[in-house]
């Protein structure tokens, strides 16, 4: 376990130098330059080659990306702004604040909503699941597998912009979605962010009920399955400690791709919702031009997908003892 | 300023003027798309009628007097709300150019001049931190401006000329780059940051005198009959020079205005307390009716839209400064009876031109045949139909002072095009079947536009050649010299209200990335208008602008005047003075109150 | 012979399945009795319904899809109906099973002890650490080396015949009556068959247990079973001792059994002879016998007799079978058939099976 986790680690962090490597100098590859739009409309050369200077921009990009690399590991000092603590990911193109900060500011807006949101897909889309195989064919399965298509065929920007016109601007059933942080007030965190979870989780239960469920049918024709009941163990005891113990790994599967993207669904949820998080900063950042803040997301992206993934692979050794972490 | 579309402006707000100078037709869909839902009505209003163009003009010393003229059945104090998407990109005004962060700064920032609203539809350029709206002697070339009395920093100290200048000094430094360059300029040169590195290093900018602390002297090198008009914006906005932090300031501004910021969390709230020292009576122009402002930010227009329909709570004491009604909404509001007393419409006060390269349609006949058979009302239609735009047919603004109304190519008579006179143009011409290279921005609403075009044109046998250009390079491609293009859309805002921030710049010098874009160089047309650049008077300028503006269009025809978008917006039910300001297209802070 | 209260009796069961094509006939009236400390070997081919049977006993069946009907009585006590706890009791307590196919029956996510264990502390309340004990204990008398290590092991880190082990172990931990075996050792390479099955009579021997013996396997019987029954689709065609029954069959489907069985000593180029033909369809059965089409004698018993009407085994205790054929004709006909494969060698020509067969009588 220890030598896998050094290994992929190791792994990790290569390939998150070579995604920012490859953000960065694509970057300079985009027809817009930040200098230009950091100099006012009408903008005399002399301007922009200060504008530029500003940015760091006037060095060859190569040197401007070791720097970026050196400011994340041991801080920068930047002329004006002062000196920028590691892990320094530089200041925004837009309004020279401190990126670092601004992720971690909105980084528990992001975290909330996934947690929150995969916490009540994962109950029931599991446990739809569970019902449906135990029912198979009955209505219940069938009303199950009708709501997880409809639900499945939903998305965010439709079911979430539906729900806030209705839910909270029309009948007025439940405030407008904002973000309270969780050790301020626990309840209005959750009350806060209640709408966007039952949404989110609305759309992504129909995935778990499915997957669930097409396992769970699987595992219960297994013969260890049979094997357990053949002992004496309880209908109960037999689901749960065996039958269910053999969809997690498809379950955790699904869960860590769900968890690795959080941050591209989190653009349109954030959107959607009105709150601010790490999704809208990464679309700001493009639309903004804004390279450092562009080059926080995308590695805190890639660094969601590598992380989980890892996370997942370790995990099927624990849910599988017959899976060798190599 | 220069935008056209709802996004467009939003993208402005964040401080990339650079790219909504040069923001492309139909970028990111906007109330453009909103088109394919709106049939065109039978008893359709044109806006025209409805909104008359501003007067815009320039105030006396008496205009220049506090308090500022309050708006019917205002009522002071309570807080009120303002939700936007974005928040401000600087709180240092050295850096703002920007109509939405310099509408803003109206609550914290003053300047030597600034606009003051004295009727409907009414403004004057009056002294703002001055006592009137400048001195002009030496032929337009010296502007002298006396601070009034009793104009104090948020910490009470008084607001003195060597502030002032100071403030105009510090532009000069590296560290700003974001802001006008107009001042700067005509103290120095074009390229004006070679010439003087900013008052940091202890050397002053030698013609800008202050002779008292009262007093302060700008010698221009050329005459600048409107530099009353440039020191209104915010970019001029007065930095204390006791108090400068240079790079710092943007984060930690001195207030000189109505309001003090008592608490800021970057891009998601902003509070504002009243500041004691400003005093009402030095400022004309600033009503500051209610205690407490609360900013918040992060809201997209759908959720700005759907919450001042409902209108619930603290919402009703909720307004917001740039966002439009959402497209998807905006049919339904306009023909929602109740919303109809909350809803605030105005003209954009920018330009919106289809280009003719002028070096490749040599042949102004075929320019004219098109514009004669343009299909303006068509494309009308597409992009939203007749309730969110109102048809131009000048190149100036209506909004620009001393705008004269004409219409050489029938754009009002003949909506649907004058074939006829087209046929006839082209048949004097020297290819009456030209074939045109139309570049357009390849998104779903313009490429209906083009179709219309093409059929159009079709029709009096020119052929479109219609190439698609990508949204993100649009201005790149098009701001090429050799674009390899015949025509093309393009846009360009005033700086201030004259002409002097347009025909200079989109006749001016033909370079790529430029914005003289139909790359007219025509030596008479260059003269003429360096000749009216070196006028004193204001009010002949003017004059001597609205009538190149019809002489461009009748004897050279560079461009066929696009459409004029209608902005649109909602507000909270309590909210009172609000209105879209036809200067900057945004809703003022001056005017507005909370009703009770 | 017969005691008033059989051990383990299984009268006229039916069992039959709902399916998209119509109704599986599984079983259709099968009887039969298991004493303690006996072994009833259950032959047949693939579909005959060995293991429907032995699922029926446990109860395993799903109740939604499953008709069963008849009687199933441990020492009396109806089985068939009974409550879910009662079964639930019964399971892995007085009645176990051993699954083919060890692999697939032992949970791949639990260790061995976990599972041995598990039924445990179920049926006798032990606590986590008796139940470990236990479990090593059971490996250690399954003949697993080095237990206290291996209990805490997964099963794909056993080997087959090891992992079979564990089964047993798992069976017997709770020393049940009846110890149901279904193909026990048809995984396994022979030697470790052998060790097996040996592992089985000894523990039996220990304690007395019944066991059914499912398999298709006639060597096996041989080797274990004290009575035998043969069954073909659905229902018994032949019963009796294990000598009986192997050493003078009398049902024609029997004598396809054995002589599908290779023999040591048989020259190679002495073709087996498999029952030919393919099992019937247990939707639409064939008329008559059910083995009729694929019998050599059909005629020998009446022109029509075979094809239009079913033999019953004989409902009397002691060897029987279902066929027509009179038991002279079978007597006959059955050294024919066995000299038929044997010429060379006569009757001398034994399997290894055989010879334990004579052994043993």
């Amino acid at each position: 376990m220890l030598r896998f986790l050094t290994r992929r680690t190791v792994a990790a962090a290569v390939t998150l130098v070579i995604i920012a490597a490859v953000t960065f100098f694509l970057f300079f590859a985009m027809p817009s330059d930040p200098a230009r739009l950091a100099c006012g409309k009408v903008c005399p050369p002399e301007t922009l080659a200060q504008a530029r200077h500003n940015l760091g921009l006037d060095q060859p990009i190569f040197v401007q990306f070791l720097e970026w690399l050196a400011g994340v590991f041991v801080g920068r000092d930047y002329e004006g702004l002062g000196h920028c603590s590691a892990p320094c990911l530089g200041y925004s193109f837009v309004n020279r604040a401190p990126v670092f900060n601004t992720i971690i500011d909105r980084l528990p807006v992001t975290i909330s909503l996934t947690i929150g949101s995969s916490v009540i897909y994962l109950i029931f889309g599991v446990g739809t699941g569970v019902i449906a195989a135990l029912n198979q064919g009955k209505a219940l399965d069938k009303i199950a597998s009708v709501a997880s298509l409809i639900g499945s065929s939903m998305q965010i920007y439709f079911v979430g912009t539906l729900a806030m016109y209705f839910l909270v601007f029309q009948w007025q059933l439940i405030e407008r979605p904002r973000y309270v942080p969780f050790t301020e007030n626990p309840l209005e965190w959750a009350y806060g962010l209640l709408l966007p979870w039952l949404v989110l989780a609305m759309i992504s239960t129909a995935n778990y009920t499915r997957m669930t469920r097409s396992t769970m049918v699987e595992q219960l024709s297994e013969d260890y399955v049979r094997t357990a009941r053949a002992k004496g163990m309880s209908g109960r005891t037999v689901i749960t400690r065996f039958a269910l113990r053999g969809t997690l790994s498809p379950i955790a599967t699904i869960f860590g791709v769900d968890l690795a993207v959080l941050i591209g669904g989190a653009i349109i949820t954030e959107t959607t919702f009105s709150l601010q998080g790490v999704g809208r900063l990464s679309i700001q950042s493009v639309v903004n031009s804004d390279l450092p803040m562009l080059m926080a997301t995308v590695l805190l992206a890639a660094a969601a997908i590598v992380v989980f993934n890892i996370i997942v692979d370790a995990l099927y050794a624990v849910i599988d003892p017959r899976v060798r972490l190599s | 300023m220069s935008t056209r579309r709802r996004p467009a402006l939003a993208v402005l707000a964040i401080g990339t003027l650079a790219l909504t100078a040069a923001c492309a037709k139909g970028n990111a869909g906007g109330s453009a798309d909103a088109g394919s839902s709106s049939a065109p009505r039978p008893s359709e209003t044109n806006l025209t009628e409805l909104f008359a163009p501003p007067k815009i003009e320039v105030g006396t010393a008496d205009d220049s007097k506090g308090p500022a003229i309050e708006p019917e059945g205002v009522v002071k104090g309570s807080t009120v709300n303002m939700i936007d998407r974005d928040d401000y990109p600087h709180l240092d005004p050295g850096r703002v150019y920007d109509n939405v962060t310099a509408n803003f700064h109206l609550l914290i920032t003053r300047g030597l001049t600034g606009y003051k609203k004295v009727g409907d539809n009414h403004y004057k350029v009056v002294g703002d931190l001055a006592t009137d709206a400048g001195q002009v002697s030496d032929g337009g070339k010296t502007w002298t401006f006396t601070l009034k009395d009793g104009v104090k920093w948020q910490d009470g100290s008084p607001i003195t000329s060597a502030d002032v200048k100071w403030s105009m000094e510090r532009l000069f430094a590296p560290f700003i780059t974001e802001g006008p360059p107009y001042i700067q300029q005509w103290l120095t040169e074009e390229d004006y940051k070679k010439s003087y590195k900013g008052p940091y290093d202890g050397k002053e900018l030698g013609n800008i005198e202050t002779p008292d602390d009262k007093t302060v002297v700008f010698k221009f090198n050329e005459p600048h009959a409107d530099a009353n008009y440039a020191l209104a914006m915010t970019g001029y906005g007065i930095v204390p020079k006791a108090k400068d932090t240079k790079e710092k300031y943007d984060k930690t501004p001195v207030s000189s205005g109505p309001y003090i910021i008592a608490a800021h969390s970057l891009d998601k709230s902003m509070d504002l307390e009243r500041n004691p020292n400003w005093d009402p009576a030095t400022d004309p122009i600033r009503g500051a009716y209610p205690d407490k402002w609360h900013l918040e930010f992060g809201y997209q227009a759908l959720a700005v839209t759907d919450r001042f329909v409902a209108d619930t709570g603290d919402d009703q004491k909720t307004f917001s400064f740039y966002t439009h009604v959402a497209a998807e909404r905006t049919q339904q509001v306009l023909q929602d009876k109740s919303l109809q007393d909350r809803i605030m419409r105005r003209p954009s006060p920018y330009g919106d031109y289809y280009y003719f390269n002028l070096d490749r349609v040599k042949d102004v006949k075929i320019r004219q045949a098109i514009a004669y058979a343009w299909p303006t009302k068509q494309i009308q239609t597409i992009t939203g139909g007749p309730d969110t735009s109102v048809i131009n047919t000048t190149i100036l603004n209506p909004s620009v002072s001393g705008w004269e109304d004409y219409d050489v190519f029938g754009f009002k008579q003949h909506p649907e095009g004058d074939l006829d006179k087209a046929k006839e143009l082209l048949a004097q011409s020297g290819d009456p079947t030209p074939t045109i290279v139309y570049g357009y921005n390849n998104t779903p609403t313009e490429q209906r536009v083009t179709v219309a075009i093409k059929n159009q044109m079709a029709k009096i046998g020119i052929k479109i050649v219609a190439k698609p250009m990508d949204t993100k390079t649009w201005y790149d491609a098009t701001g090429k010299v050799e674009n390899g293009l015949d025509m093309y859309w393009g846009g360009w805002g005033a700086d201030w209200p004259t002409a002097a921030t347009v025909f200079p710049v989109i006749f001016g010098p033909v370079r790529d990335g430029g914005y003289n874009q139909s790359h007219l160089k025509d030596p008479e047309v260059t003269a003429e208008i360096k000749r009216i650049e070196g006028l004193a008077d204001v009010d002949e300028a003017n004059k001597a602008w609205a009538a190149l503006d019809k002489k461009i269009m009748e004897t050279i025809t560079p461009l066929v005047p696009g459409l004029n978008n209608v902005g649109l917006q909602l507000r909270g039910s309590k909210v009172g003075g609000a209105e879209i300001d036809p200067i900057s297209w945004v809703v003022s802070p001056n005017t507005i109150f909370v009703k009770p | 012979m017969t005691p008033i209260t059989p051990f383990l009796s299984v009268q006229d069961l039916h069992v039959s399945f709902q399916t998209e094509d119509g109704i599986v006939k599984a079983v259709d009236g099968l009887s039969f009795d298991v004493e303690k400390g006996t072994t009833l070997g259950i032959v047949g081919e693939s579909g005959s319904g060995k293991s429907v049977t032995n699922l029926a006993i446990l109860g395993l069946h799903d109740p939604e899809r499953t008709d069963i009907g008849g009687q199933v009585r441990l020492e009396g006590q109806e089985l068939l109906g009974a409550d879910r706890t009662t079964m639930e009791r019964l399971r892995g307590n007085r009645i176990a099973m051993i699954f083919q196919d060890p692999l697939t029956a032992l949970s791949p996510f639990h260790t061995v002890g976990r599972q041995i264990g598990e039924v445990y502390r179920k049926h006798k309340g032990a606590s986590k650490r008796e139940a470990r004990e236990r479990a090593i204990e059971m490996l250690e008398r399954v003949g697993i080396p080095n237990a206290k290590v291996r209990v805490d092991e997964y099963p794909h880190m056993f080997s087959g015949g090891m992992r079979q082990r564990v089964m047993i172990a798992m069976a017997l931990v709770c020393d049940p009556d009846l110890l149901i075996a279904d193909e026990p050792t048809t995984a396994l390479d022979v030697t470790v068959q052998a060790q097996i099955l040996d592992l089985l009579k000894d523990l039996q021997q220990q304690t007395g247990t019944a066991i059914i013996l499912i398999t298709h396997d006639l060597g096996v019987v041989a080797q274990t079973a004290h009575n035998v029954l043969v069954m073909y689709a659905g229902r018994a065609v032949e019963r009796g001792t294990m000598r009986e029954v192997l050493g003078s069959p009398r049902h024609p489907y029997t004598w396809g059994l054995l002589s599908s069985v290779p023999r040591l000593g048989t020259s190679v180029d002495v073709p087996l002879r498999p029952v030919r033909g393919t099992p019937p369809s247990l939707i639409n059965p064939p008329p008559g016998c059910p083995f009729h089409p694929r019998c050599d004698y059909p005629e020998l018993a009446g022109p029509e007799l075979c094809r239009t009407q079913r033999p019953e085994i004989s409902p009397d205790a002691g060897h029987g079978d279902a066929c027509y054929l009179t038991l002279r004709q079978k007597t006959d006909l059955r050294t024919v058939a066995h000299a038929a494969q044997t010429t060379q060698t006569t009757q001398t020509a034994q399997t290894a099976q055989t010879t334990h067969i004579k052994d043993r009588a």
